[in-house]
Parts: structure tokens; C-alpha cells; sequence
């Protein structure tokens, strides 16, 4: 596909929701609203979970597999440059995974899951290869398609891709990389005076 | 600083309500008269340093400075889609918190929704219940009234003047300004007088830029007065003077007590008297009257963990519950002698409620400063005041009143920008390359006191402790609303005169209550049958009992009120010690 071709994503979303629907064996037309999810959905052994959901919440939130589609997908939003490490880097997927894991919002819990679920149908329907294993090029393609429709918030896979972005923003600007590296922060210290325009810089007491 | 025992048997001189900047300043000043106080605050006692943190990387935190997740804050939309009490819905999180209570640092400071509902028309109530309430966290910006305040009626013909001028207040902002310290540069403004000032901050090259477009409209932009020591104060062994840490930005207050609040600046203090006797957890239900001469003798409070129930006695009952919780107590003292409840034959009790008006405003970017190295901005207490220009010399045709502008640029440790378009590597630079090019300000405008904006007891609702709650009859009005619309398109006008690129202009008008500055439910005045208390903040009604919180304001004019009310407080008390001297009281 085309970065310059401008991608129609609710005409392309019937297409592609068909394919994934044939190749799961199950229909998903209508679409499935995104509603509270079930305890079976919070871990990857749903029996294990059942057992032990009102205990304890799960050491994790995400699937390991979930976990490696996070991280690419946190990547993809800030990558590693010349100048600082990326959002894997960071750890910017443990951050979204702690933040969901005690999260008391089942609706927004459920829309992780399913906009992991949408994320990696258009990964397969635009190139034919999961998101994790598509390349930086077709990844970023992928995540064009939801940007450039960040206007249509009644698709769950758009209000999934602004929820990526938010988080992933939050955890990278508030890391070591983030603050330190990325945008060499110079505060959080003792001075001797305020600075101002005229000053050449901060003198630390 | 000792702690004593609330001693149930004693009268005291005087019982104070609430420890905020009223309550605390009002314990400060009876205590400094030789009075034997007994300050009640419904809250705990935090271990306030614990909680704030200031210097704390966010990465050091689990959360990295956000609210734990399984709390909520209130949202703006949900403000707005929603309608009190905001606790449906919500019934999954741990807590939930008003908009401001959206930071780990201030989550235990401000009170859960759910615990203290409210109902009628929709707002966004921020209370803070603990000891200091919320001088804790509040945004610092001490700006002074004037007479083109306090006679506003004179210049307009609206509402009702204050029964004071500003020279019966002056000496009193002078007291406040020494005793706690403010930063700030002389403008000689006739509407905004200056304070006796402490060591400047200073501005940053975007604002200067804008400084310098604004003055040749005439207009006035000058650094963030802020009611921050920034030399230190020798007579205060609480507080440090401010050491431009950084993170002032965030959510949360001063850990070494630069900027003021009220248990270092004024209750430790006060203790160290030996005359004030401090009672936390203590959430009052009553003003006790006695039946024989209508005047009043104490409180019934609940203590707030064993639901226990206490009456205290005193010989005077001042009222600093802060603006809505003043208010709700005296409707809730009802008695035989006082069937409306108490202080309230005018029936103005809960009206005339006011505030200011904000959201409008405006983001822009300095262009010749896109690129350039990060440089320390955030280590001030704030960035600048942009002062009234509206109504002074001119009538505006679509409104009275005025309104101000706070603002601030450059970097920050959560960079500026976040929210453009986009991903990826482009985006990644764009962040990095403007961070510091950014400035932006957002307007705080007079709402005008009408009697029709209220509030009143709900007749059914009650909160945690079985207290009846407020029911609110509470909309901006058409003035508000064309205010809002000059307010944006001066702040584009005053950013493109000075350059800046336009990133956002900001039109839309936040809730009812979102300044956090609701004032007038008790207001002032000569004529008892329009107003609730005379100018020392003493009932008309009931000679030994006083209001000393921002519910005593006549107008909200539309600089920040916290000095106001704690000049006035300081005035106030001074009467009272000395009425009770004299055996007036």
C-alpha cells in the first residue's frame, strides 16, 4: 500500500474484518461492541484466572505475545533516533501494562485487548504479516491509516490508537530516556537564583 | 510546636471552623491576641511532605506522578456529560477525585467525590479536606484588590460596593505580604496595587517578547506575583525561602514550604503560642445556639473516623469552612430563634455565590526559539500575570468587569506539545526541537454576583456522615459569556502582536467552579436586610459569630482571592479580639 494513497478506513474495515472473520472460522459482523470484558480475557490460562480472579489482580495485564505487540507499537509512536533511545527502551510497555493491569475501567481494558485484536487484522489485511513481524515501514503504515482518521472515535480501533498514543507519550516523556536523554530536562534542582532571559544558564547552589 | 487534647468541658474564646487561609489566619491573629483558641478541621492531619514530594522523579514513582489507576479524577467531559453527584457510574474505582486531584502527590488531599456528593447544576467542587485544606495545593497567584474592585458599583452601576475601600485593607495586605512572604515586581497600577515584595522571578525570553508587543497597546504583563517566600522569613522557623527547584508545574504543592500554606505559614505558629488547641478529623454538623439570647455557644462536630459525636462551647464561632461549606453550615444551624438558619434573616445566605470565569486562552510558539538548547523554566513558582485591561479607562460595549490572564513558556519536565498530530520519528523531534518556543495563557474573568445563582440544602441527599448536602442553582450568565468570547479573540490578538505563531486558541469555558475560587455566599454590606455580615465579617444577626472565608466577598472581582481573604480575615479579627475585650460580644 501507499502512504500517498489516502486509505478510506471505514470502507476498508468491512474488507478487512471479512478476511479475519474466514480465517478465525467465526463471524465478527456486526461489529462487536466494546463492552466490559470478562475475567477469562485478563490472562492467557483462563481457568488459572477464573480461580483466582477475585484474589489477586494478575501479574500481568498483557500476554506475552500482547506484550511484544506493545512494544513494537509503543516503538512505532517514539522510535529510537540518533539522538536517544525509544519507547522500548523506556519500558514504555511495562508503564501501559501496570497502568491497565490496576486499572478499575473494565471498558477501557477491553478496548487494549480488542484494539490489539483490530491492529494486528489490518497488519494482516494491508501486508500480509502480523504487526510484530512486519517491517518499520509497513508498521508505520498501519498506524498512518489510524492517525490520519483520528476523527472518527466511533471506531474502536481509532479511540485504541489515541489511548496507544496517550500512554505511550506518558510513559516515555516521564522515564530516565525521556526526560534525561530525549529532552536533556535541566530543572528538579537547587539554584542560587531564578533564570531568566538574560541569564546564560542555571547556577546550582 | 505541641499538640494538647480538645478539652470538652472548657469554653473557649473562640472556636475557628475550617484551616485553610481563613481558619488558619483567624487562629494566627486570636492566638497573637492572648484568645484561647480551639481550631476544628474536618480532615487528618497528612504527613504532608510524604505526600508531596516535590523533588520526586516520575520515574521513581509506579505511576510516574499520575493518579493510581484504580482511582479516577473527573474529566472535563465528564463534568459536562454528567450531572451530580458524579459518583455513579464511577462505583469500580477506589476513589474518585475532582479534576484537581489527578496527581499522586495530592490524591489523599483532596476528598472523594462519593463520600461528599452534591446535587442540582453541574460543577466542578474542589475540596481539600485535611489540616491546611487547599493552601496545600493552591496555584499561588497573590494579587491584591482595589477600589476599582470594592466600588465597582460606583464605576458601573452593577451589584452592590464593598462596605470597605481599600485603605481600610491596605495595612492589612501589608501584614500579610510580611508575614508570609510574596514575590513579585512594582507596577504601580492603580487597579492592581502592589505588595511589599520579596526577590523577583524572572521572565523567560518568550515572555519578554510579549511584554514588550503588550506595552505598545498599553497593556501590562509583569512576573507571577506569587504568595512564595523567595528571601526566607526569619520569624517563621517552618518554611524555607524558595530554591527555584523546578516542578512547580505539577500537580501538587511546596514540600519545604516556600509557597504558603496554611499550617507552616500559620497554625504551627500559632500552636507554638500555647494558645491554640488543634482537633483534626472533627466534621462539623451545627453552630449551636443558645435558646435564650439567639447568640451562638459552640458546634456539634462527628469525628470523622469513629462517627462519634461531640458539642464544644466557646463565647465567639468563626466560620472558615471555605465559600460552600460556610454556607451549607449556616443553613444547616437551623434553630427557633433562627428558623432560616443562622445568620440568615436577610435570606442572603448561599446567594450571590460567585467565582471566576476560565478556559479561553490561547498556545503559541516563539519561532526563534524552536531548537534552541532546553533551558530552566519550570524552577519558578510561577511564569507571568497578565493584568486587566478591560473597563478601566474605556466601557467595553458587550460586557462589565474585566478579567486577567495567567501564563507561563518554555520548557517543562513533561514537555509542552504533546498533543500535535502525528507519530513517530517526526513527531519524536517535533517534541524535542519546541519544547521550550512554547507559551501560553488562559483568562480568569469576573462572574457577576446575582442573587438567582445559589445554593440551598438538598432535601434528601446526605454525605458520609449523614450531613444534609448542597443542592446547586448555579450557571454563568450572558456577561460571563461575552466576556469568554473577548477573552479569546484578545488573547490571539495580543500573540499575534507579539509574534508568536497561533498553535491553539482555547474557546471553550471550563465548568462552573473549575477556578477554584467560588467566593459571595455570606457577602458583606451595611444594610442588613441585603447582605449577611457588616465589614468586620461579624453576623448582623448574631453579634458573636463571624464568616472569615471567601464567602464574605461582595464581588469576585477577578483577581485571585486567597490574599484578599486573608487580609480581610486579619482585619476582622482584630475587631473580634478587641469587641471582646470591651465585653461586646
Amino acid at each position: 500500500m501507499s502512504m500517498k494513497d489516502p486509505i478510506d478506513l471505514r470502507q476498508d474495515r468491512r474488507e478487512w474484518l471479512k478476511t479475519s472473520a474466514a480465517a478465525l472460522g467465526a463471524s465478527l459482523l456486526p461489529l462487536p461492541a466494546v463492552s466490559a470484558e470478562t475475567p477469562q480475557a485478563e490472562s492467557a490460562d483462563p481457568a488459572t484466572k477464573t480461580e483466582t480472579a477475585e484474589a489477586k489482580p494478575a501479574a500481568h495485564f498483557f500476554t506475552p505475545a500482547q506484550q511484544a505487540l506493545v512494544e513494537e507499537l509503543s516503538e512505532t509512536i517514539i522510535p529510537a533516533d540518533n539522538h536517544s533511545g525509544g519507547a522500548k527502551a523506556a519500558k514504555v510497555a511495562d508503564y501501559i501494562d501496570t497502568v491497565l493491569r490496576e486499572s478499575f475501567d473494565d471498558s477501557r481494558k477491553a478496548l487494549w485487548r480488542e484494539g490489539l485484536r483490530l491492529v494486528d487484522i489490518m497488519s494482516q489485511h494491508y501486508h500480509g504479516k502480523s504487526f510484530v513481524n512486519a517491517s518499520p515501514e509497513d508498521r508505520i503504515a498501519v498506524l498512518t491509516v489510524l492517525s490520519n482518521n483520528d476523527h472518527m472515535t466511533d471506531l474502536p480501533e481509532v479511540r485504541f490508537f489515541i489511548e496507544l498514543k496517550r500512554l505511550t507519550v506518558q510513559g516515555y516523556y516521564t522515564s530516565k530516556i525521556g526526560i534525561h536523554d530525549e529532552l536533556e530536562y535541566e530543572g528538579n534542582r537547587i539554584l542560587q537564583d531564578y533564570v531568566g532571559c538574560d541569564d546564560q544558564g542555571p547556577a546550582s547552589s | 510546636m505541641a499538640e494538647s487534647e480538645v478539652n470538652l468541658t472548657k469554653t473557649y474564646d473562640a472556636i475557628v471552623i475550617g484551616s485553610g487561609a481563613a481558619g488558619g489566619m483567624a487562629a494566627h491573629v486570636l492566638t497573637g491576641h492572648g484568645l484561647q483558641v480551639l481550631l476544628l478541621e474536618a480532615g487528618k492531619k497528612l504527613p504532608i511532605e510524604k505526600e508531596l514530594r516535590s523533588m520526586e522523579w516520575p520515574y521513581d514513582n509506579p505511576y510516574r506522578g499520575m493518579l493510581p489507576p484504580d482511582q479516577h479524577s473527573l474529566s472535563f467531559n465528564e463534568y459536562t456529560i454528567r450531572n451530580p453527584p458524579y459518583g455513579a457510574g464511577f462505583e469500580k474505582a477506589k476513589q474518585l477525585k475532582s479534576y484537581i486531584g489527578s496527581s499522586d502527590y495530592v490524591k489523599n488531599i483532596v476528598v472523594d467525590e462519593r463520600e461528599n456528593p452534591f446535587t442540582g447544576t453541574n460543577y466542578a467542587w474542589v475540596r481539600a479536606r485535611c489540616l491546611g485544606g487547599k493552601t496545600n495545593i493552591w496555584g499561588r497567584l497573590a494579587l491584591r484588590l482595589s477600589d476599582y474592585d470594592f466600588k465597582a458599583k460606583n464605576r458601573d452601576g452593577y451589584g452592590e460596593n464593598w462596605p470597605i475601600s481599600y485603605s481600610d485593607i491596605a495595612p492589612y495586605y501589608d501584614k500579610v505580604d510580611l508575614y508570609l512572604g510574596i514575590t513579585g515586581v512594582k507596577e504601580n497600577l492603580p487597579y492592581l496595587p502592589d505588595s511589599i515584595f520579596q526577590r523577583p522571578t524572572k521572565l523567560n525570553c518568550a515572555e519578554v517578547t510579549l511584554k514588550e508587543g503588550l506595552a505598545k497597546m498599553g497593556r501590562v504583563l509583569t512576573q507571577y506575583r506569587a504568595g512564595v517566600t523567595s528571601e526566607g522569613l526569619k520569624h517563621n522557623k517552618y518554611r524555607s525561602r524558595c530554591y527555584g527547584r523546578g516542578a512547580c508545574e505539577r500537580k501538587g504543592g511546596c514540600d519545604i514550604h516556600a509557597a504558603f500554606d496554611s499550617p507552616t505559614g500559620l497554625i504551627f505558629p500559632a500552636m507554638d503560642t500555647g494558645n491554640l488547641t488543634l482537633r483534626t478529623n472533627a466534621v462539623v454538623r451545627e453552630i449551636t445556639v443558645d435558646p435564650q439570647t439567639g447568640k451562638a455557644s459552640g458546634v456539634h462536630f462527628i469525628d470523622s473516623e469513629t462517627m462519634k459525636d461531640y458539642a464544644v462551647h466557646a463565647k465567639v464561632v468563626v466560620l472558615a469552612a471555605s465559600t460552600l461549606e460556610s454556607a451549607r453550615l449556616l443553613l444547616l444551624s437551623k434553630s427557633r430563634l433562627h428558623p432560616n438558619g443562622l445568620a440568615n434573616s436577610s435570606g442572603h445566605v448561599g446567594h450571590n455565590f460567585c467565582e471566576h470565569i476560565m478556559g479561553p486562552g490561547v498556545t503559541g510558539r516563539a519561532k526563534n526559539l524552536v531548537g534552541k538548547p532546553p533551558t530552566l523554566d519550570d524552577g519558578r513558582p510561577g511564569g507571568f500575570y497578565l493584568t486587566r485591561f478591560r473597563n478601566l479607562t474605556e466601557k467595553h460595549p458587550k460586557f462589565i468587569r474585566g478579567y486577567g490572564f495567567e501564563g507561563g513558556s518554555g520548557s517543562t519536565m513533561f514537555p509542552r506539545g504533546t498533543d500535535t498530530h502525528g507519530f513517530g520519528a517526526a513527531f519524536k523531534e517535533e517534541v524535542r526541537q519546541n519544547q521550550g518556543a512554547f507559551i501560553s495563557m488562559g483568562a480568569f474573568g469576573e462572574v457577576l454576583a446575582r442573587y438567582e445563582n445559589y445554593v440551598e440544602l438538598d432535601p434528601v441527599v446526605k454525605d458520609k456522615w449523614g450531613i444534609p448536602v448542597l443542592r446547586f442553582h448555579y450557571k454563568f450568565g450572558d456577561n460571563e459569556h461575552r466576556m469568554a468570547e473577548d477573552m479569546k479573540e484578545t488573547a490571539q490578538e495580543m500573540f499575534e502582536a507579539a509574534g508568536f505563531e497561533i498553535v491553539h486558541v482555547n474557546s471553550r469555558v471550563l465548568t462552573e467552579g473549575w477556578s477554584i475560587h467560588e467566593l459571595g455566599t455570606a457577602r458583606m454590606g451595611d444594610d442588613a436586610k441585603t447582605s449577611v455580615l457588616n465589614q468586620f465579617q461579624q453576623s448582623h444577626d448574631v453579634k458573636n459569630l463571624f464568616v472569615v472565608d471567601g464567602s464574605a466577598f461582595v464581588n469576585a472581582s477577578c483577581q485571585n482571592p486567597t490574599w484578599t481573604i486573608m487580609s480581610l480575615c486579619w482585619r476582622s479579627c482584630d475587631y473580634l479580639a478587641d469587641e471582646l475585650k470591651k465585653g461586646n460580644l
